[in-house]
């Protein structure tokens, strides 16, 4: 199991960071995730928001409170090391299925859970998602927007904040707006009501339930 | 006590002669996919967690060798466990190799892992040997089962269980058996989750005691020769999972056969790189989860 160096934390704010690893050789794909060990040996998997052509790895990642693994990992410093699992996952934004190929997708996201789609975009920025729904609470917590504004078919909810740029509310309630076609995979990954919500109202609308992908990262009580 | 193969291996702290089980032939090999699982349960007796690699990703090609190497011995088939075997990515592959030859069963939590594999999952209905799933489903009560597996699981599994069944796959599942209980009446609670799931409400239900984590040496009595020919009659000797089956365990980056699929902590327990090999020898009751299989009946295994 490799230690991996810190390269660098940068916090968006208190409860919200990027976490930056040094990543050697480590081969990946996007979609996939590593779980990070604080020094007590307990674990979360986190999935890498890098692009597979980059040489450091990138973790988008809410400190829990009192969380074992994420608050440990919000108190790093660059050149410290963390234990990492190798990368793993059955989450793959753009494919059909783990071994077909490239398919039209939709993107939705929450919180945290834009990273494998952001894998994805720097990994192909040839192959963008038809649309790109992402769902915050404040606007503070969205990450990379300057690389998501630029997508045809992005679109920003923010929960608690309202603003002339985006949609104010859940992400949920921008399923009108998702494109539905028989080709179309739809890969959902964050929060489980989200998730659960909008699978529903996918199947509801027609679509078949193996062109829905989950990938839940959090749970709405505050889980780790 | 420590399970190497010294005294202690073949007689009990009191010195008697060890209970043990003569393998006879090889019926089922079962298959650990690797101890990474998407779901972190704190009684999980492999102590399997997301990352985790104490039992490594089985390969195809690691599958294939063994595969072959049980047609010859006569297998009638195959069995893959893991932590979750559908986090493994070669999994499908290895699944479809599989059942070119013979019936395979699944053990699985059912979650985003087999769920985001629908697709590849169902194009197995056409190969030419049945699939069976069990699913775990450790409490008739959902908010016991979500308490370990997370929030929202029992459901998701009830609803994968009942999409498998309905697409012609063999179902069934495994719960957790607690000391004491009325065995039957808990059964019998499952039924208004299997009729909400539309699956026969006698499906088969398999029951696992308490194992403990991997490396624990809970105080169990010891088995020895005279225990398995005065309380057990050849039958129930026969009925021993490591009298008939095997499972391929792979760590270090090196494939080994395992007596059974509870002992994979314990290194006595790996038994050579081939299956011929292992058949041949004798498996000693020494670990605590022979008690269990002594005990209870125990058996990982069940009919396809």
């Amino acid at each position: 199991m490799p230690a991996l160096k810190v390269h660098n934390i940068v916090f968006r704010h208190d409860d919200l960071f990027e976490l930056q690893l040094e990543r050697g050789d480590i081969p990946f794909e996007p979609g996939a995730c590593m779980a990070l060990f604080n020094d007590d040996g307990d674990s979360r998997p986190y999935s890498i928001s890098a692009g597979t052509k980059e040489n450091i790895l990138r973790f988008l990642i809410r400190r829990v409170p009192n969380g074992r693994v994420s608050d440990w990992l919000a108190r790093r410093n660059p050149g410290d090391k963390v234990q990492a699992s190798d990368p793993f996952g059955w989450f793959r934004p753009g494919r059909s299925t783990p071994t077909v190929e490239r398919c039209v997708f939709i993107a939705t996201g929450t919180g945290t859970g834009i990273a494998p789609f952001l894998s994805h975009l720097r990994s192909n920025p040839a192959q963008p998602p038809e649309a790109c729904l992402y769902g915050v609470r404040q606007l503070a917590d969205a990450f990379a927007l300057d690389e998501l504004d630029f997508l045809e078919g992005f679109r920003l909810a923010v929960s608690r904040d309202s603003g002339p740029d985006h949609f104010h509310g859940r992400v949920t309630g921008l399923c009108e707006q998702i494109p539905l076609g028989e080709g179309i995979h739809y890969y959902l990954c964050g929060l489980d009501t989200m998730i659960e919500e909008t699978s529903r109202w996918l199947e509801a609308s027609g679509i078949d339930y193996t062109h829905i992908h989950r990938e839940i990262f959090f749970y709405e009580d505050g889980q780790d | 006590m420590k399970m190497d193969k010294t005294d202690a291996w073949l007689t009990t702290s009191q010195n008697e002669p060890r209970g043990y089980i003569q393998p006879q032939t090889l019926e089922e090999l079962w298959f650990h996919t690797g101890t990474n699982c998407n779901l972190r349960c704190p009684f999980c007796f492999e102590g399997s967690k997301p990352g985790d690699n104490r039992i490594e990703f089985l390969t195809l090609e690691n599958a294939r060798r063994f595969i072959d190497e049980a047609l010859d011995l006569g297998v009638k088939k195959f069995s893959f466990t893991g932590g979750e075997p559908f986090v493994n990515p070669e999994f499908v592959a290895i699944l479809e190799a599989a059942l070119e030859h013979r019936p395979c069963l699944v053990l699985t939590n059912a979650t985003e892992p087999l769920m985001n594999q629908m697709a590849d999952v169902l194009r197995l209905r056409d190969k030419p040997n049945l699939l069976k799933f069990r699913v775990s489903l450790d409490h008739p009560d959902p908010a016991k089962h979500d308490e370990s597996r997370g929030k929202g699981n029992f459901k998701k599994a009830l609803d994968t269980l009942g999409r498998l069944h309905r697409a012609g796959f063999g179902v069934s599942i495994a719960r957790l058996m607690l000391s004491g209980e009325d065995s039957a009446a808990v059964d019998r609670s499952y039924a208004p989750f299997f009729r909400i799931a539309g699956v026969p409400e006698d499906i088969t239900i398999i029951k696992f005691p308490e194992f403990h984590l991997p490396g624990s040496f809970p105080d169990v009595p010891e088995i020895t020769e005279t225990c398995m020919t005065r309380y057990l009659n050849a039958e129930q000797r026969a009925a021993f999972m490591c009298n008939f089956s095997k499972m391929i365990v792979r760590k270090n980056g090196q494939c080994g056969v395992y007596a059974c699929t509870l002992v994979d902590d314990v290194k006595g327990y790996d038994l050579g790189a081939t299956l011929k090999a292992a058949m041949e020898k004798r498996v000693m009751l020494g670990h605590h989860r022979c008690y269990s299989c002594f005990a209870c009946g125990a058996s990982c295994s069940e009919g396809t």
